[in-house]
């Protein structure tokens, strides 16, 4: 014990009593001054030992937490990026794949619509007069059916492929679940090693606002649930503000 | 100008390139160029004769405001109409970027008809200067 312990008066006044009653040959009081001495020391040690123990259980808690921290970003944060990439090319191949239908299934659409345009053009302006103009329109009318017929399959074609596309979802949603489960271990641990090191419960974390230099190279869309400060509701919201400070929209 | 315009299209995803293409084009508008950042389009800018720049704001290398603060610093290139076509939202930005000479702003997700009222109204306002 420091010569400083705050216990050291009281000890030393323990002691000196425990003197006196054997210089007096006070066996009850001598007993009453080791009994209290006995006292002073447990409630010591008491304090000691849940020291120690709170430590101990410290100390395992930031070796399961470390452990699982060291499993987390060898393992499962590179797993993660690698299932992020995934969703990234599957979204990019998706929307590639139905931008191609798109664009393949537009000029069947134009063809059908003019060549019928033509058509009715040509029956409602110069209607045939005789039989073989009937029949050299009517020749004309049946091969754009065909060919419209023969279109339309492909139409409906493109249009199964574009269902087919929407496939994506199911599977980049189960990949940023399991992502978002990842976030969440993470936030539980570090919570948790903060937790220990500062010996306070953290219950929330506290957002830094972005600077400029941030939003000078772009903060990416908004996202419900992430408030960015200041943000437009819209596209009207944007159009008042430019029309307020008198520029184009 | 109209359908012989020379647009470029800027954008770090070449899926959303397509999809601003594709309503380009059935706007009429069929000379368009794309580059996938400003480092890549500033060069471009500088070389052709574009009529119209459509770019988004948030890419890796140059973003699109600062290839917006290029475009008004070259003098050649500082009349050109620039549209942003961004999820950039925040109203510091908005201001910024009119403040440094944007034509205008359209937020993403955006709609077929915002675009085309968007490029119609700068194409107005120039002709009208």
């Amino acid at each position: 014990m420091a010569p400083n312990h705050p216990d050291t008066e009281q000890f030393r006044a323990q002691v000196a009593a425990l003197q006196c009653a054997l210089d007096g040959g006070d066996a009850a009081a001598f007993r009453r001054a080791f009994d209290q001495l006995c006292e002073q020391m447990h409630v010591e040690l008491l304090a000691e030992l849940k020291h120690v123990t709170a430590s101990a259980q410290s100390a395992l808690a930031r070796f399961s937490a470390d452990a699982r921290l060291d499993a987390l970003a060898g393992q499962d944060v590179p797993d993660a990026r690698k299932r992020l990439t995934h969703v990234v090319n599957l979204t990019d191949e998706a929307a590639h794949r139905t931008l191609d239908l798109v664009e393949n299934s537009g000029p069947l659409v134009d063809e059908a619509s003019r060549g019928a345009a033509q058509l009715l053009e040509t029956w409602a302006s110069n209607p045939p007069r005789d039989a073989l103009a009937t029949s050299s329109w009517v020749v004309r009318a049946v091969a754009f059916l065909e060919r419209t017929r023969t279109d339309t399959d492909v139409l409906r074609a493109n249009m199964s492929g574009l269902l087919m596309a929407q496939g994506y979802q199911d599977i980049t949603g189960q990949i940023i679940r399991s992502v978002i489960g990842l976030v969440d271990e993470l936030e539980r641990i570090l919570g948790k090693l903060v937790e220990i090191a500062d010996g306070n419960e953290v219950t929330g974390v506290v957002r830094a606002l972005p600077t400029p230099a941030d939003w000078e190279q772009g903060l990416g869309p908004q996202v419900e649930g992430i408030a960015v400060s200041d943000a437009v509701a819209g596209q009207d919201d944007i159009d008042a503000l430019l029309s307020q400070m008198g520029g184009g929209q | 100008m109209s359908n012989t315009m020379k647009f470029l299209v800027v954008d770090d995803f070449s899926t959303m390139r397509r999809i601003v293409k594709n309503l380009l084009q059935e706007l009429g508008y069929n000379d368009i160029t794309e580059a996938d950042d400003g480092n890549s389009a500033l060069p471009l800018l500088k070389s052709g004769s574009f009529d119209f720049l459509i770019t988004d704001w948030n890419m890796p290398g140059m973003a699109g405001l600062d290839l917006l603060k290029a475009v008004r610093a070259d003098e050649k290139l500082a009349k050109m109409p620039v549209l942003m076509l961004t999820a950039e939202a925040k109203r510091e930005q908005i201001i910024e970027a009119a403040q440094a000479g944007v034509s205008g702003y359209v937020i993403k997700p955006f709609t077929a008809v915002t675009l085309k009222e968007k490029i119609d109204k700068i194409l107005a306002s120039r002709a009208a200067a």
